[in-house]
C-alpha cells in the first residue's frame, strides 16, 4: 500500500512536469497544425539556460523564468521563418515532421557542442521535504507542482477570460473564419508560439530540477512521455494534455515501482503507440481544435 | 430472375450515421443494367455520402448492397474495384507523381507485372499485355483530346485536366457499374457535352453509370432514371420531366 | 596494410551496406511512401540475427556475453538469416502501421517503434546482452591472411550489392513499381482501382525490411560487434537525409545520395582540424552538418539532387 501511495505521488510530481511540457506541444499542434519535434531540444535548451544562470548564482525560479522567455522567443522565430513558411508552400506533413526532427538533432548537437557530453546537475536543492498524505517530497517537487498548477490557472484564465483568448481558440479551431472575422491570425499565431515555447522552456528548467543529473538527451527523452500524454488527452486540446501529463506520469511510477525501473519510460511509450493504433483522437476526442489524425 | 433481366445494383435500405446526424437514413433503389442513373438532391441530402457507402469508401451502418445479385455490403474499395465496382472522388485524385498516361496504365485490371511471378520474371512475362494496355491509354487519352499531355506529370494538369484523367482512369478498369461523383463540376459546356456523349455511347456498349450530379441540364439530357434524395431519405424516382412538375421534388430544392 | 588501405576498405564496406539499407528504405519511403522511421530495426535485426548465428552458445565463451541462441553457422546461412529476420521484422513493423493514420503521426509511431525495440533489448540482458551488445563476432574467411580477407570481405560486399540492386529493381521499375508509386500518390483512389493496399505494403515492408537485414548482417561481420548504439534513432535519420537528398523514389539518385551523406559528409567531418581537445566533436559536428543539409534540401530542393526520371511509353511498344 505504502509503494502505492509512493508511486502516485511521485507520479503527481514528474506527472505536473509532463503536462507542463504536453500543453504547449498540444496549443502548437492546435495551432499550427504540426507535430514540432524540435520541442524536445527546446526544453534542453531550456534546462542548459538555466543551468548557466544558476551556476552564476541566480535564483533557480528567475532563471526558470528567463530560460522560459528565451525558448519562447526561439520558438516563435523557429515557427515563423522555417514551419510557417514550409506550411504555405504545401510541403507534406511528413516532410515538417523531419525538418522538425532534424532541427532537434542540430539544436541538440550544438548545445554538445558547446556545454560537453558530460552530465549536468543544478546542484543542491534545499534539503526541506514535505511529508504530504503518506508521501515524502522535495522542496523543489512540490515547488514544481505548484508551478505547474499556476501556470495551467494562467492557460486556462488566459484562454477563456481574455479576448487574446478568445482570438486564440478560435484560430485554432478554424482559421480561415477566424481571419474573416477580423483576428489578425498570423500575429495570434505568433503569441501562441510565444507563449507554448516559454512553457517548453520552463519545463525544461523543471525537468532539470526534479531529476538528479541531466544531459543533452533530456529533452528528447521526456518529449515521448509529453506527446503521450497530449495524444491521451486529444491532441490539441490543452486540457486534455495536462490531464494525460498526471495519468503517464503516475503510470509510467506505477510501472516502475511493481516492475523494472527501467520499463519506466517503456510505459510512455507504449501508451503513446496503443493510444496512436486505437484511439488517435484521444480518451476524450479533440474538443479545442478539430484537427484529425486519421488520414 | 435471370441475371442479365436483374439490375446490377440494387441498395437496401442503406443507413449510414455521420457526424451525429442519419446521413443516409433507409435508402433504397436499384440500376438498371446498361442504364445511366443520377442521383439528385439539395446540398446535404446525403447523396455524397450514400455514393461513398455504396462504392466501398465507408462502412454502412446497416442495409444491404446488391452487385449483380451478390452481397457486397461493406466491403472495401479495391474488392469492389475487382468485381466492377469502380468509383471516382468529387475532387479529383489523380497520382500527381504519375504521368498522365500512367495514372491510365496503372488502372488497367489483373497487371501480370503485378503479380509474384510479374515481379521475378521481369519483362518477358508481361511485355505483351503492356504494349496491349498502352495503346487502349493512348486510344483513351486521344478520345478526350489529350494525347499530347499523356507525357505531362499529372500534377501539372490543369482542373479539368484532371478530372477527365480520372473518369478516364475509371474506365481503364473496365468497369461494369462506375459511380461518378459530379463528373462535369468545372468543365466547360463543350467540354461537357463531349462527356455526355461519351457515357451515352458507353452505355450503349454495357456499362452502367450512377451518378450524382449538380446540373440538371445534364441530367436531363443523360439520365433515364433519376433518384431524388432530401435529408437522408428517397424523396421520389423517377424520369427528370415527370418529376420536375412534382411539388415535393420542388420544395426539398427550395427548402433543403 | 597501410593506414589509408584499411581506411578504403572500411570506407567501401560502410558504403556497400549503406546503399543496401538505402535502397531498402527507398523502396518502402520514397516509391510507396511508407513513414517507416524504424528501418532501423530491421538493419539491427539482420545484425543480432547474423551474430546469434555464427556465435558459439554463450556458455563456450565462459558466460561472458548473454545471449539466445548460438550455432556456429557459416557466413553464407548466417547472412540469409539476417536477410529473413530483416523481412520478418519489416512485416511486423508493418503491421503496426495499418491503422490508416496521417503521415507525419505514422512517422511518430514508428519513430517511438523504434525506441521502444531499443529500450526492451537494452534493458533485457539476457536476450541479446543488452546494453553492451554482442562482440567477437566471426567474419568469414578467417583463415586468410588478414589483407586478403579484408579485400575478399570487400567482394563480398560488392556482390551482396549487385545481387541487391537488381532485386530491388524488379520493384521499382514496370507495372508494380508504378502500381507502387500509385500507392504513395493517393492511397484511396489507388484502392478505388483495384489495388490491395494493405497486401502491398506489407510486401514492400518485407523486401525492404530484408535489404536492411542484408545490409546489418554484412555490417556487423565486418565491424566484429553490434550494441543499441548502432542503432539510435538519429541512424535513420542519417539514411533519410541521403534518401531526401539523393532524390526521393529514384535508385540511382538515392544511391548519389548515400554516396554523399555516408562517405562525404560522415566520414568527412573526422578529417577537420582537431579544435578542441573533446572527442567526439567531429561526430557531433557531422549530426549537426546532416541535420542542416536535410533542412536544407527540403527548404531548397526537395525533389534531391537525381529526381525520379519521367518514363516514355514510345508509341505502342
Amino acid at each position: 500500500m505504502q509503494l502505492l501511495i509512493e508511486a502516485i505521488g511521485f507520479g503527481i510530481a514528474s506527472g505536473a512536469v509532463i503536462a507542463l511540457g504536453a500543453v504547449g506541444f498540444s496549443v502548437q499542434f492546435g495551432m499550427s497544425n504540426v507535430l514540432n519535434i524540435t520541442y524536445g531540444s527546446l526544453m534542453t535548451l531550456g534546462a542548459y539556460i538555466g543551468l548557466v544562470l544558476t551556476d552564476r548564482g541566480v535564483n533557480v525560479w528567475i532563471s526558470l523564468a528567463i530560460a522560459g522567455v528565451v525558448v519562447g522567443a526561439v520558438s516563435v522565430g523557429f515557427h515563423r521563418w522555417l514551419l510557417a513558411p514550409l506550411v504555405r508552400r504545401g510541403t507534406r506533413a511528413f516532410a515538417i515532421v523531419i525538418v522538425t526532427v532534424s532541427a532537434g538533432v542540430v539544436l541538440q548537437y550544438v548545445i554538445v557542442a558547446f556545454a560537453g557530453p558530460d552530465a549536468k546537475s543544478y546542484g543542491e536543492q534545499s534539503g526541506q521535504t514535505f511529508y504530504l498524505l503518506g508521501v515524502v517530497l522535495t522542496a523543489s517537487q512540490v515547488a514544481i507542482i505548484v508551478l505547474a498548477a499556476v501556470l495551467m490557472l494562467g492557460l486556462h484564465l488566459l484562454l477563456t477570460r481574455t479576448t487574446l483568448g478568445r482570438a486564440m481558440r478560435a484560430t485554432a479551431s478554424n482559421r480561415v473564419l477566424a481571419q474573416s472575422c477580423g483576428i489578425a491570425t498570423d500575429r495570434i499565431s505568433d503569441i501562441a508560439w510565444m507563449l507554448s515555447g516559454m512553457l517548453c522552456g520552463a519545463a525544461g528548467v523543471a525537468l532539470a530540477i526534479t531529476t538528479v543529473s541531466f544531459d543533452f538527451t533530456l529533452g528528447p527523452i521526456f518529449l515521448i512521455p509529453m506527446i503521450a500524454a497530449a495524444v491521451l488527452g486529444g491532441i490539441g486540446q490543452p486540457y486534455g494534455a495536462m490531464l494525460g501529463g498526471l495519468v503517464v506520469g503516475i503510470a509510467s511510477e506505477l510501472a516502475a515501482a511493481y516492475t523494472n525501473p527501467a520499463y519506466r519510460e517503456v510505459v510512455a511509450f507504449g501508451i503513446l503507440v496503443v493510444m496512436l493504433l486505437v484511439r488517435p483522437n484521444g480518451l476524450f476526442g479533440a474538443a479545442w481544435a478539430t484537427r484529425r489524425l486519421m488520414a | 430472375m435471370s441475371n442479365a433481366a436483374r439490375p446490377i445494383l440494387e441498395v437496401v435500405d442503406l443507413v449510414k450515421h455521420y457526424g451525429g446526424v442519419r446521413a443516409v437514413d433507409g435508402v433504397s433503389f436499384s440500376v438498371d443494367r446498361g442504364t445511366i442513373t443520377g442521383l439528385i438532391g439539395p446540398n446535404g441530402a446525403g447523396k455524397s455520402t450514400a455514393l461513398n457507402v455504396i462504392g466501398g469508401f465507408l462502412p454502412p451502418d446497416g442495409g444491404q448492397v446488391l452487385l449483380d445479385g451478390d452481397d457486397v455490403t461493406g466491403q472495401p474499395m479495391h474488392r469492389l474495384a475487382r468485381r466492377g465496382l469502380v468509383r471516382t472522388f468529387q475532387m479529383a485524385r489523380v497520382f500527381g507523381g504519375l504521368t498522365a498516361i500512367e495514372n491510365l496504365l496503372v488502372a488497367a485490371p489483373e497487371q501480370k507485372g503485378e503479380s509474384a511471378r510479374g515481379i521475378f520474371e521481369g519483362k518477358r512475362f508481361w511485355r505483351k499485355q503492356e504494349s496491349d494496355a498502352v495503346e487502349r491509354a493512348r486510344e483513351m487519352l486521344q478520345a478526350f483530346g489529350m494525347e499530347d499531355k499523356a507525357d505531362e506529370y499529372a500534377r501539372n494538369l490543369s482542373g479539368g485536366q484532371k478530372r477527365a484523367v480520372e473518369t478516364m482512369r475509371a474506365l481503364m478498369t473496365e468497369p461494369k457499374l462506375l459511380l461518378l461523383d459530379e463528373p462535369m463540376a468545372g468543365l466547360s459546356p463543350s467540354l461537357s457535352r463531349q462527356l455526355e456523349d461519351m457515357f451515352l455511347k458507353l452505355t450503349s456498349d454495357g456499362l452502367t453509370l450512377l451518378l450524382v450530379e449538380h446540373s440538371l441540364d445534364t441530367v436531363d439530357r443523360i439520365c433515364s432514371k433519376v433518384v431524388v434524395m432530401a435529408q437522408g431519405k428517397i424523396l421520389a424516382e423517377g424520369r427528370m420531366t415527370e418529376l420536375r412538375s412534382r411539388k415535393e421534388v420542388q420544395d426539398a430544392y427550395v427548402i433543403g | 596494410m597501410g593506414g589509408w588501405e584499411y581506411y578504403l576498405i572500411v570506407l567501401l564496406v560502410y558504403l556497400g551496406t549503406d546503399l543496401l539499407a538505402a535502397w531498402g528504405l527507398n523502396l518502402e519511403f520514397g516509391v510507396t511512401g511508407v513513414a517507416n522511421l524504424a528501418y532501423i530495426v530491421t538493419i539491427a535485426a539482420g545484425a543480432y540475427t547474423y551474430a546469434i548465428c555464427t556465435l558459439g552458445p554463450p556458455a563456450a565463451t565462459g558466460n561472458f556475453q548473454q545471449y539466445v541462441g548460438g550455432f556456429y553457422l557459416p557466413f553464407p546461412v548466417a547472412v540469409l538469416a539476417g536477410v529473413l529476420a530483416g523481412a520478418v521484422v519489416g512485416i511486423l513493423i508493418g503491421l503496426t502501421g495499418l491503422k490508416r493514420l496521417r503521415q507525419d503521426y505514422q512517422a511518430i509511431a514508428m519513430l517511438v517503434v523504434s525506441l521502444m525495440a531499443a529500450t526492451v533489448v537494452m534493458a533485457d540482458t539476457p536476450f541479446l546482452n543488452g546494453n553492451a551488445g554482442l562482440g567477437l563476432i566471426p567474419a568469414p574467411f578467417s583463415d586468410q591472411d588478414p589483407e586478403i580477407q579484408r579485400w575478399l570481405y570487400v567482394g563480398i560486399v560488392a556482390v551482396a550489392c549487385v545481387v541487391g540492386y537488381l532485386l530491388l529493381r524488379r520493384f521499382t521499375t514496370g507495372p508494380i513499381g508504378r502500381t507502387l508509386r500509385a500507392v504513395r500518390d493517393d492511397e484511396y483512389a489507388a484502392a478505388a482501382i483495384g489495388k490491395d493496399i494493405v497486401v502491398l505494403r506489407l510486401v514492400v515492408q518485407a523486401a525492404g525490411g530484408a535489404l536492411g537485414g542484408a545490409s546489418g548482417a554484412l555490417l556487423a561481420a565486418f565491424i566484429g560487434g553490434w550494441s543499441p548504439g548502432a542503432w539510435a534513432y538519429v541512424e535513420t535519420l542519417a539514411l533519410l537525409t541521403a534518401v531526401i537528398v539523393g532524390g526521393m523514389g529514384s535508385d540511382r539518385g538515392v544511391s548519389i545520395g548515400t554516396f554523399v551523406i555516408a562517405i562525404l559528409v560522415l566520414q568527412g567531418v573526422q578529417f577537420l582540424p582537431q579544435i578542441s581537445f573533446r572527442i567526439g566533436l567531429r561526430e557531433d559536428l557531422g549530426w549537426i552538418v546532416l541535420g542542416t543539409v536535410t533542412i536544407l534540401f527540403i527548404w531548397f530542393r526537395p525533389q534531391g539532387i537525381l529526381p525520379e526520371r519521367r518514363p516514355k511509353y514510345g508509341g505502342s511498344s
